[in-house]
């Protein structure tokens, strides 16, 4: 048992056409031990981000609380929203600052990218717990379910889905994943991002 | 050559053979023959016997092979976790287990059958090492069915579950895992009796064997009682192992529920745990949000349009 | 914590809690490593580098198409292999003191600069920065090729590889470099040397970037060979909607509408 699999949980996040998903489940765990089914692991950044944090519970919320802070101060410096981009860039050195002493966290990025000529184009990102960014055109996943994650999106993720086929998707792929994997599950979360719409859906997920 | 090397070793497969036919004096049988009993062979004769590693510590051999909290980068991972229970009443007795077999953290099915239907009138729980369970239950139904011709009468649970604690004791420290009730109605009335591989062997009224087994008994322990009505005792059973399979993570997927009377036992259904949750057996959910939906201002009732699926 | 920014390097603060927690016997997970082919080769004119785009976590690919060739100044890049997140740090962080040194001196900057930057810094960490990397470049001195391991030290040769994959790809530069070689050639040679860590070595995979760098420009070959694209599925996964349950949803709309009521338009105003 690693540190990863102590509270257990799981993240994913798939890009569609012109929108964006990221999910997790709502388990909050102590291994084996069933504690919560309603442990919030991905957070509001902007209108447009979504930050997902599967991992350690107490560093779920030391980082939540410590990338509020930071894009609070961005903004402020700024005066104005911090980009996906950027914010992921932040997240990636919050991260290897720690290198020699790193929290037990897998972020995972989803967000509305605003282009130049004032669109949005959909963007995710995830990285490791200490801080290597990995930017996919597809999907990301992390947590203790990653590995079934990994196998069940590389067959159901295809391009250009639209927001509600997207949503199927992406929550298909969460469901079956989490129920071959003891300690992520008790229910699920979804959050679709569009250009002017964002989406929070609660899923109907087995409880055992 | 190879003949007289192996009459004269003294470790390898072919002198486990050897030492076999000696003990039970048929140097005529075939190496075919072994094999179509099922590999029952030479046990429905006789004393068991196993081909060990030819190791100074066959335990320890077995176990740096196969221990994952030692090394859980090993070969060989044995399945481990479950939630089984069994209580007797009186009307019966209650046999209910859950079905899901784990991996370390994958979970490798959600079918399992956990309930061992040794005989018309014996049933063997499962949990530890799916293979000695099985194996061993199998063969402890030979055995009582081979008890029955020669006295002319059904083994007694006691008899039975006394049978299977003295075998595995004899391997003990060879790496067996099982702890198993072995549940049934005989002359004496319902009886449930835990055994498992270290040679423990209890007489009981409530026995739950698992990693779930302490919620289990905390639903169990609340709601028995002696008199319980037979549909009492059922709903009993299943709200136990649904507890379990809810709360712990080894533990889950449906339960099988089991009813010994006095004729024999009967299967009474396979429910899932998520059904259970949501819907329960009578379309009331044991799940803690629904039965505690509007009954708080923390538990809003559900919003009216939010139940199915929209587009 | 008692200030964001709390100056510059690393943070030790969790050091303590994580060795607790590893001694009750939760071990710490895996980084991200790039398993790793990376090449680099001299030619006539520059310098070709070369690497696959294969990133691991333990068996697991988690990035199929990385970018593992960094940059450090125009005229300069680095192939990086080891752990991930170190090479993508100790790159940018050497590109970024390089653009300051470049500023100041005005000068182009030299490759052993950048060189010498990263071994004093990878030395000071003593290997538990986990970088290797091939670094390339071409400066008023001409071509320059070497390789820096994790623990600081280096080599300036005609040809190099690292990584996992390092002994594959050496196999064919042993057999197939030569002196004086054109930019065809050696891009070629340095193609088949990444393909050779990529078919032969489980922690290299996917595709070949490319790097050619001369006296007067830098060209960056992303994704020049493509020996491993996914065939087309045969049909689509899409679910019918309304295939998955859901018990609650909350719509947040970010585009703020408003209606306006005009309220009976007031008598005119007297203007005689």
């Amino acid at each position: 048992m690693s540190i990863m699999e102590y509270n257990g949980g799981s993240v994913i996040a798939m890009v569609g056409k012109n929108c964006v998903a990221i999910a997790s489940d709502l388990r909050l765990g102590v291994q084996s031990l069933g504690i919560a089914s309603n442990f919030q692991k991905i957070f509001p950044v902007t209108d447009r981000i979504f930050v997902g944090l599967p991992g350690l519970a107490t560093d779920v919320t030391t980082l939540h609380e410590q990338f509020r802070y930071r894009v609070n101060m961005y903004t402020i410096k700024e005066e104005r929203e911090i980009e996906p981009e950027t914010f992921a860039a932040l997240v990636s050195s919050t991260l290897y600052e720690r290198r020699f002493g790193p929290y037990f966290i897998e972020p995972v990025i989803a967000g509305m990218q605003r282009t130049p000529s004032g669109s949005y184009k959909p963007f995710i990102a995830a990285t490791d717990l200490i801080g290597c960014l990995n930017f996919a055109k597809d999907f990301v996943v992390a947590g203790t379910a990653s590995d079934k994650l990994f196998g069940v999106a590389e067959g159901l993720w295809e391009e250009d889905l639209g927001p509600e086929d997207l949503f199927e998707t992406i929550s298909q792929t969460m469901l079956n994943a989490v129920d071959r994997d003891t300690n992520s599950g008790w229910g699920v979360v979804v959050h679709l991002l569009t250009k002017d719409k964002v989406i929070t859906r609660t899923l109907k997920g087995r409880m055992d | 050559m190879n003949s007289f090397v192996s009459r004269f070793a003294s470790t390898g497969h072919d002198v486990e053979l050897r030492k076999a036919r000696e003990a039970f004096g048929d140097e005529d049988e075939s190496l075919e023959m072994w094999g179509s009993q099922a590999g029952f062979g030479p046990l429905s004769k006789g004393v068991p016997s196993f081909s060990v590693p030819a190791v100074p510590d066959p335990s320890a051999f077995l176990r740096l092979h196969t221990d994952d909290h030692a090394d859980p980068s090993c070969r060989i991972k044995i399945k481990h976790g479950t939630t089984t229970l069994a209580f007797r009443f009186r009307g019966g007795v209650i046999v209910a287990v859950d079905s899901r077999a784990t991996a370390g953290s994958y979970i490798a099915s959600g079918t399992v059958k956990k309930v061992i239907e040794i005989n018309p009138y014996l049933l063997g729980t499962m949990a530890g090492g799916a293979a000695d369970c099985q194996y061993w239950e199998t063969y402890l139904g030979i055995q009582c069915r081979l008890h029955e011709l020669r006295n002319r009468e059904r083994i007694s649970v006691s008899a039975a579950s006394k049978y299977l604690s003295n075998l595995v004791y004899s391997y003990k420290g060879m790496g067996l895992s099982m702890g198993t009730m072995i549940c049934g109605w005989d002359k004496t009335g319902p009886a449930v009796f835990y055994v498992d591989s270290d040679g423990t062997r209890l007489k009981g009224d409530v026995f739950s064997v698992g990693s779930g087994s302490t919620f289990a008994y905390g639903v169990l322990d609340q709601g028995y009682h002696w008199d319980l009505t037979d549909e009492e005792a059922q709903e009993l059973g299943r709200r136990s192992i649904y507890a379990a399979g809810h709360r712990d993570a080894y533990s889950g997927n449906t339960i099988n529920l089991y009813h010994v009377k006095e004729d024999g036992w009967k299967f009474i259904g396979n429910y899932d745990v998520s059904e259970m949750h949501y819907e329960g057996p009578a379309g009331v959910g044991y799940g803690y949000e629904i039965r505690t939906a509007g009954k708080s201002s923390a538990n809003p009732p559900p919003e009216p349009e939010s139940q199915t699926a929209q587009t | 914590m008692n200030s964001v920014y709390s100056g510059p390097g690393f943070d030790f603060a969790n050091t303590a809690r994580n060795s607790f927690l590893e001694s009750r016997g939760l071990p710490l997970p895996k980084a991200t490593s790039t398993g790793t082919t990376i090449v680099g080769c001299l030619f006539k004119d520059g310098i070709v580098l070369g690497a696959d785009t294969r990133a691991t976590t333990g068996p697991i690919v988690a990035d199929k198409n990385c970018e593992k060739i960094h940059f450090i100044a125009d005229n300069i890049r680095c192939c990086g292999a080891g752990t991930a997140a170190d090479t993508e740090f100790s790159t940018a962080l050497i590109a970024s003191n390089i653009e300051m040194h470049a500023l100041s001196t005005g000068r182009k900057p030299r490759v052993v600069t950048a060189m010498t930057m990263l071994k004093q810094m990878l030395f000071r960490y003593q290997g538990n920065i986990g970088a290797a990397l091939v670094l390339g470049g071409v400066d008023a001195d001409g071509p320059h090729l070497f390789t820096i391991h994790p623990h600081g030290s280096t080599d300036k040769l005609p040809y190099v590889t690292m990584g996992s994959g390092s002994l594959a790809a050496m196999a064919v530069f042993e057999s197939g470099w030569k002196q004086n070689m054109t930019r065809e050639e050696a891009l070629d040679l340095v193609t088949a040397a990444v393909s050779a860590g990529i078919f032969n070595d489980l922690g290299s995979g996917s595709n070949v970037d490319a790097c050619v760098i001369t006296a007067s420009h830098t060209e960056m070959l992303r994704n020049f060979v493509k020996p491993n694209e996914r065939v087309q599925k045969e049909r689509s996964y899409k679910f019918a909607r309304g295939t998955t349950a859901w018990k609650k949803e909350d719509i947040r709309d970010l585009i703020i509408t408003e209606d306006i009521t005009v309220i009976r338009e007031g008598e005119a105003m007297d203007i005689s």
